[in-house]
């Protein structure tokens, strides 16, 4: 018996007490990650890939841009009220575009902060984490300014989150503030990366220079983007940057990688699901292309007629920005003969659906990696902010004929259209108008033109009765008070307080 | 060895074989005495099958038939122990006598019959929580592939449904007293033989089952115990010769309702008459005849028991196979059970419970999420599929409707089969270390393995442009329990002391590996061929790991067999909640009162049991998830450096320092009545259960830029209240036996409490783009409740509702003269008002006879199907309804114009869903005990039965049981309750059976 009673206790004291310390097995402590360079690399490449997804520039931040400005309206009458809003002026508070790019920039910039606040932890060569810091704190720029100037005030986030409640504190930062932070950052950027990186999904210091000008741009701070702008343009044989040969390259995804022209891109694969996530997933060809039987385009985002008919028909550019042809039923119809099931019969948006390179069904899910900023862009801002600060000058001359002459070249053929422009006889205000108007031809389809009207506060004149969508259903009128910000995502502003007040108007 | 090998042939008999192996295993024989006698009971009667063993060995025997013994004994000082079921053990000291003539005694069961509580026994007269027991007998009343089948309608306050109708292993959603919870989990504890969550074997394996519903009961199992436990005892070997035991059945099903949907002609005008024609083909289809055929069920089981006095034992196999109601889709289930026990001494006592068992599943698409492109169920294409066309065109290639397969290509072509094996051991040693004082130590474990294959071909949709597409997921769980405990008992004067104090372990493993791909070279090849797919994705690695430890006392004190009292306490420790969090307390506390032992009551004979019952206590509900409440970072598969795929992190989870148990507290109070010496039994309860601290996912503010966008929170509440009545009357006994088994139950849920107000939420097929959804949480209102418009008939010509005649109008409740989201209301409510079950068996002579109804009312459905179907959006065929819809000759109609109205989610849909179903039908007849003898068996019956023969019910669509969502994580969600999407439609069967033992 006294044995059975060892044995008992024994067994007892044997079982005792069990550690109940999880050990984060299978998952990625993040205590414990950052440890070499490889670790920072993963937290920048975390950071493009948020923004190379589809709430972001897959899908519905690039749609948003460009139904919200004044060259493309929805094709198809039943696609989805969220994007109808945001094209028409209707958006409400819950619309679904902005409630999915709103977290996604978010967690972007989470991520690259991830990077940025991990740069001292990790065991790395200086210039390795130079660069890494660099791209880092450019991507978390770049989505700002997006945010920016959609959205206006947000909070600028600079450390990484922990608790719910913690986060609830953060408060809005000021439009100005906003502004400034981009600005560190983009410096900050510019001193630390390389000269030229090679890869042009990833930046440079000519893309943070390029970046610092349009920014400057937008801030009207004329100077400046011109400084940055001639700093790109004067470094470019070190940068590696000039204008292709033929327009249409820059929108054929086979051919685009690494173009001298490409000053940042996103990276897209066209590999259909690998993730199984929305990152890396596309639908920028299909969303433009026409509806048909066995044409695999959704006719979502169309431009107007007249947007059509305001580029010159002998222009190489409206060619190639424009599908007017597809094969429906065995035949190749005009655009007169779209279909009409879901689609609409006006010519549409080419430079994604003509070449999206390798892709899955429908198209989904390009190889093309988009562009965000090209070399034209830099000497368009540097011919503005020229003429801001002096008048024409034959410089500022100089870098729209650059493009001019480049459009000339249609596959190697030379137009005569679009002619040079000359300044004799222009003032500040009328070679202005043909800057904007270059920027609207040449970056056509770009997400860009929103941009340029919320910029030069010229809203209320291209919806009004002259501009390019005085037919578009159900438009409701420009209000400048309200239409130049998206709402704050309604379902945000009740979890996080500290975002209100709501935009205004909404 | 030769003449024993001619015993053999000779005598041909298995049961003599197995006897003779154990005998030779368990000891050697040395004849020195032979006696022989008779055992009568107190009235005369020669008793049959009595138990004979020498006391300290396994030599044994029984009494035939005319109640007489002969058996062989060392010496005069062997006492011969005498046992039999009903009857007080009695030992005899042989002595010099070779004649003995023993009487037993009758030993009052009803006062005796002990009930399993969690670490420990009772007397069911000492119970002071509210426990249903479930005999084994209503457990193997029909054919089923699982226990929890055989459950429904036998036990008050317990809630059964199938997940997805007649599907062969469908999984089975339990509630007992209703849903505690929102996210955690609602469904039971399983306590098979004293081990934590461990398997269930065939139903023919169960002794029997208890179910624990009050927290006096629960409590014990602490942070697991707040959703009911059911302590399930499986069969063991007894003293005496060894029994064989043969069990088979055969049953053919078939579906127990189809729908009545428009022919070709039918179809073809509808869509011309919606602006939406098709070219007719020539054909006409029924779709529901090419998938529904006639099923069919065979299960066999062989059983062999018995033992001595010191080593008993219980070896089961069975067989169950089923061929489902629809084409392509079947289930199998092979098991052995072997259960063991020895009395290694006086004080020692050892047992050990295996069981092992494969099971196969071949499914069928059924409620699938989305009709996406190729993705359709079975079940709800065949409903909406064009009848106009038939399984191939004119080329002899596959038919394609709504870009989906025909269903008789996606019951066919698609491969969905799961295999699960399981193993479970589990063994016990008892030790007495002093008189009273016991100590048992229980060591168990179980691991079950199921593997998922699921393969399109390229004959498929979903296949054909992909080159094919396959998947293999294969999940793997381990779960381990260990747990100590002391028992001591004393009796003081007139009262009984039992106390209980243990320690317990559970460590539960789980792992998951799979790989999806396409592009294969033989496109036919099968998910088992998926490494020759060209591409490969979606790599699937999981492992977590979860521990619990427990502390755990109870003492139960009853003074003079009047006053009971137990209180009960358990800490638990969980690994899957943080630091400071770890630990919860759950006490109990309970009193009953034996009213009918009390002096004034002892003379009135008309009652044998007067039993007052209070009981108060707390139980818990974790966390199941692992690592929920660590910061994690999260890896992105991310593309970089044009186009190559690269790793990225980002933040993927907030660390969760606060999580907690969600914890119940519940307060029952009973009574149970005898009359007439126990014929006639009545319960009630009455109960309310409180559960805060619901552990609830709460939305982090996007602005962290979190990439999981949750975190879990304790925060809201739930209630349930509700009473219980059970009624069990012996109507007539003798010769004629009618047993009368009747319960009824009611439960409110209502949700008290929400971190975030009101939650809409959509919980229908994706493919229908329902905006809004029908889900909706809100405080004051039942979880699982529908939300939508009220249908306000059809749009007349001229009257003034701006909408084309024929269009379905709702209600614009608030009156503002717009249709919109404040417009929509509370439609339906998927809990039952009461669930009920009447059993009757009947028994005269060898003729038995068992009734048995399961009812429900009260339930409202949400059918999505006829929503899809009925809408009449002139997108997909319809049910005969369409044949009323509104044209202009035929105004007078509620039901919508052809391609008029969009689908909405409006109470038109909203169904009563009471039903009462004849769930099982049997009559049996037994040979007679002389001609059983002479067949040298000790049973033979045959029946005939027939399950859900007859069902009453006004809800329209396939089946009252309706399920949707019922397959995928949140398959046990509350909040998917009531919900009727293209399920495995439900079946009616007739079985013919067997039962021998000899």
């Amino acid at each position: 018996m006294k044995n059975l009673v060892f044995l008992v206790s024994a067994l007892l004291v044997f079982v005792g007490c069990a550690d109940l310390d999880e050990d984060p097995v299978g998952v990625i402590n993040p205590e414990t990650f950052f440890q070499d360079a490889d670790n920072l690399e993963s937290a920048v490449n975390g950071a493009y890939g948020l923004i190379a997804s589809e709430e972001f520039w897959g899908r519905k931040f690039t749609l948003s841009l460009m139904l919200r400005g004044d060259m493309v309206t929805i094709g198809d009458p039943g696609t989805s009220g969220r994007r109808k809003e945001v094209d028409r002026f209707t958006m409400r508070a819950d619309n679904g575009m902005v409630a999915a790019f709103w977290p996604m920039a978010f967690n972007s910039i989470t991520a690259a902060n991830n990077a940025i606040l991990n740069v001292s932890n990790v065991e790395a060569d200086q210039g390795v984490k130079d660069r890494l810091e660099g791209e880092a704190r450019f991507i978390k720029a770049f989505t700002y300014y997006h945010l920016v100037r959609t959205i206006g005030e947000v909070p600028f986030v600079e450390t990484l989150p922990t608790t719910p409640d913690e986060l609830l504190l953060l408060e809005k930062s000021s439009v100005n503030d906003i502004y400034q932070r981009i600005i560190e950052d983009l410096t900050k950027a510019k001193d630390l990366l390389p000269n030229e990186g090679g890869i042009r999904t990833r930046p440079s210091r000519g893309t943070a220079a390029a970046y610092l000008a349009s920014v400057y741009l937008t801030r009207g701070e004329w100077q400046k983007a011109y400084d940055e702008a001639k700093f790109v343009i004067d470094n470019n044989a070190s940068f590696n940057y000039s204008l292709v040969a033929d327009f249409q390259d820059l929108f054929n995804a086979e051919k685009a990688e690494n173009s001298s022209e490409h000053i940042f891109a996103i990276d897209f694969t066209g590999a259909d699901d690998i993730s199984g996530t929305d990152i890396g997933l596309d639908f920028l060809a299909p969303l433009t292309g026409p509806r048909g039987p066995a044409v695999t385009g959704w006719s979502v985002a169309v431009p107007t007629l007249a947007v059509f008919n305001s580029f010159d028909n002998n222009d190489y550019r409206k060619q190639v920005s424009f599908i007017t042809e597809a094969v429906i039923n065995g035949e190749t119809v005009g655009w007169e003969m779209f279909s009409t099931t879901q689609g609409v019969q006006r010519p549409h948006i080419a430079k994604y659906f003509r070449f999206p390179g390798l892709a899955g069904a429908n198209n989904r899910d390009s190889s093309h990696n988009y562009i965000a900023m090209r070399y034209a862009e830099v000497l368009l801002i540097a011919a503005e902010a020229s003429n801001e600060l002096f008048g024409p000058t034959a410089e500022a001359e100089g870098y729209i004929n650059e493009i001019r002459s480049r459009a000339r070249n249609a596959a190697g053929i030379q137009n005569s259209s679009p002619e040079d422009i000359n300044i004799s006889g222009q003032n500040a205000d009328t070679f202005r108008d043909i800057i904007i108007e270059e920027r609207r031809i040449e970056l056509a389809f770009e997400y860009k033109r929103w941009y340029d009207i919320k910029r030069l506060d010229i809203g209320a004149e291209v919806f009004g009765s002259t501009g390019y969508e005085t037919d578009v259903a159900e438009q409701q009128p420009f209000d400048p008070s309200r239409d130049y910000l998206f709402p704050i995502p309604s379902l945000d502003l009740e979890t996080t307080p500290s975002l209100l007040p709501q935009n205004p108007g909404y | 060895m030769k003449k024993l090998s001619i015993y053999f042939y000779e005598r041909n008999r298995f049961r003599e074989w197995i006897f003779f192996f154990f005998l030779i295993l368990g000891f050697t024989m040395t004849a020195q005495k032979e006696v022989s006698g008779e055992v009568k009971d107190d009235t005369g009667l020669l008793l049959p099958a009595v138990n004979v063993f020498v006391e300290g060995s396994d030599t044994g025997t029984t009494t035939d038939f005319d109640g007489k013994f002969n058996i062989t004994v060392p010496d005069e000082n062997t006492v011969l122990k005498f046992s039999s079921i009903g009857f007080k053990d009695k030992d005899v000291q042989v002595g010099s006598q070779q004649v003995l003539n023993v009487v037993l005694e009758v030993s009052n069961e009803a006062l005796e019959e002990t009930v399993v509580i969690g670490y420990g026994s009772r007397r069911k007269q000492d119970l002071t929580g509210a426990v249903s027991i479930i005999s084994k007998d209503d457990v193997v009343a029909f054919p089923s592939q699982t226990v929890e089948q055989t459950l429904q309608g036998r036990a008050a306050g317990v809630q059964i449904q199938s997940n997805n109708g007649g599907e062969p292993g469908a999984p089975i959603r339990i509630r007992v007293r209703g849903g505690t919870s929102i996210n955690a989990s609602s469904e039971p504890l399983f306590v098979v033989d004293g081990f934590i969550a461990g398997a269930l074997p065939s139903p023919e394996d169960i002794a029997s089952i208890q179910i624990l519903k009050d927290a006096s009961s629960t409590a014990i199992y602490g942070s697991r115990g707040a959703n009911g436990v059911i302590i399930v005892t499986t069969k063991k070997g007894t003293i005496g010769k060894t029994k064989v035991e043969f069990n088979t059945s055969y049953s053919i099903q078939q579906v127990s309702n189809e729908l009545d949907l428009l022919n070709a002609d039918q179809y073809a005008e509808y869509r011309a008459d919606s602006g939406n024609p098709i070219d007719q083909g020539s054909v006409n289809t029924d779709w529901q005849d090419v998938i529904f055929r006639a099923g069919a069920i065979q299960n066999h089981q062989v059983s062999i028991s018995g033992g001595g006095e010191k080593t008993r034992f219980y070896v089961s196999g069975s067989y169950f196979d089923q061929e489902g109601v629809v084409i392509g889709s079947g289930a199998d289930r092979l098991s052995v059970v072997a259960n063991i026990n020895l009395d290694i001494n006086d004080h020692i006592k050892f047992g050990i419970n295996t069981l092992g068992r494969r099971s196969t599943r071949n499914g069928v698409r059924s409620q699938v999420n989305s009709g996406g492109r190729g993705q359709a169920g079975v079940i709800s294409t065949a409903l909406r599929y064009r009848p106009d066309i038939g399984i191939r065109d004119e080329n002899g290639d596959f038919t394609i409707d709504i870009d989906n397969d025909n269903p008789f290509v996606a019951a066919t072509e698609i491969v969905n089969e799961r295999k699960r094996d399981l193993f479970q051991t589990n063994m016990f040693t008892e030790i007495e270390l002093l008189e009273g004082l016991t100590f048992k130590s229980t060591a168990g474990f179980n691991v079950r393995n199921n593997r998922t294959g699921e393969f399109f071909p390229s004959t498929t949709v979903a296949g054909d442009q992909v080159g094919a597409l396959g998947r293999i997921d294969n999940r793997k769980q381990t779960d381990v329990s260990l747990e100590n405990y002391f028992t001591y008992k004393k009796e003081i004067n007139n009262s009984k002391l039992t106390a209980t104090a243990g320690h317990s372990y559970n460590e539960l493993v789980r792992e998951r590996y799979g790989s999806s791909g396409n592009t294969f070279t033989d496109t036919s090849i099968g998910f088992e061929g998926l490494e020759t797919a060209a591409n490969t994705f979606d790599p699937i690695s999981r492992f977590s790991k979860r521990k619990i430890e427990s502390f755990l006392g109870r003492v139960n004190y009853d003074i003079d067999d009047r006053f009971l009292l137990t209180a009960s306490i358990r800490a638990d420790g969980a690994s899957t909640f943080s630091k400071d969090k770890k630990w919860g307390y759950f006490p109990s506390g309970a009193i009953g009162w034996n009213m009918h032992n009390e002096a004034f009551l002892e003379e009135v004979d008309v009652i044998s049991q007067l039993k007052w019952r209070a009981s108060y206590g707390i139980t818990g509900n974790a966390s199941e998830e692992a690592l929920g409440t660590l910061a994690k970072t999260e890896s992105l598969a991310v593309v970089v450096n044009n186009g190559v795929q690269a790793n990225g992190v980002t933040v993927g989870a907030l660390g969760n320092p606060n999580l907690t148990w969600e914890s119940t507290e519940q307060f029952n109070f009973g009574i149970d009545l005898g009359f007439f010496n126990n014929r006639i039994n009545f319960s009630a309860d009455y109960y309310t259960m409180e559960t805060t601290d619901l552990i609830n996912e709460v939305l982090i503010p996007s602005i962290g830029g979190v990439s999981g966008e949750t975190i879990l929170v304790n925060s809201g509440a739930i209630e349930n209240k509700g009473f219980e009545l059970q009624l069990s009357t012996k109507n007539f006994v003798g010769d004629f036996i009618w047993n009368t088994d009747f319960n009824l139950s009611h439960n409110k849920n209502e949700v008290l409490e929400l971190p975030n107000g009101n939650q809409p939420f959509d919980n229908s097929p994706g493919h229908l783009i329902l905006n809004p959804g029908a889900g909706f949480l809100a405080e004051g209102q039942p979880v699982g409740v529908f939300r939508g418009n009220v249908y306000d008939g059809v749009a007349q010509i001229g009257d003034g509702s701006g909408l084309n005649p024929g269009t379905a109008k709702y209600r614009d409740l608030n009156g503002d003269g717009v249709l919109n989201n404040d417009d929509l209301t509370v439609i339906g409510d998927p809990n039952p008002d009461f669930i009920a079950g009447l059993n009757n068996t009947f028994q005269y002579k060898g003729i038995d006879l068992n009734v048995f109804f399961q009812a429900s009312f009260g339930n409202d459905i949400l059918s999505y199907t006829l929503l899809e179907l009925n809408t009449l959006q002139g997108a997909n065929n319809a049910t005969t309804l369409a044949l009323d819809r509104w044209t202009p000759a035929n105004p007078n109609t509620n039901v919508p114009a052809a391609g008029e109205s969009d689908l909405r989610v409006s109470d038109r849909f909203v169904f009563d869903g009471s039903y009462v179903r004849l769930k099982n039908l049997t009559l049996g007849y037994t040979l007679s005990d002389s001609l059983t003898k002479s067949l040298k068996m000790t049973k033979f019956r045959v029946y005939l039965g027939a399950q859900n023969l007859w069902t009453y019910t006004n809800f329209p669509g396939l089946d009252p049981e309706a399920s949707y969502r019922g397959n995928g994580s949140n398959a046990d969600s509350n909040l998917n309750q009531g919900l009727d999407y293209g399920s495995y439609p439900n079946v009616k069967s007739i079985t013919m059976g067997l039962n021998v033992s000899f």
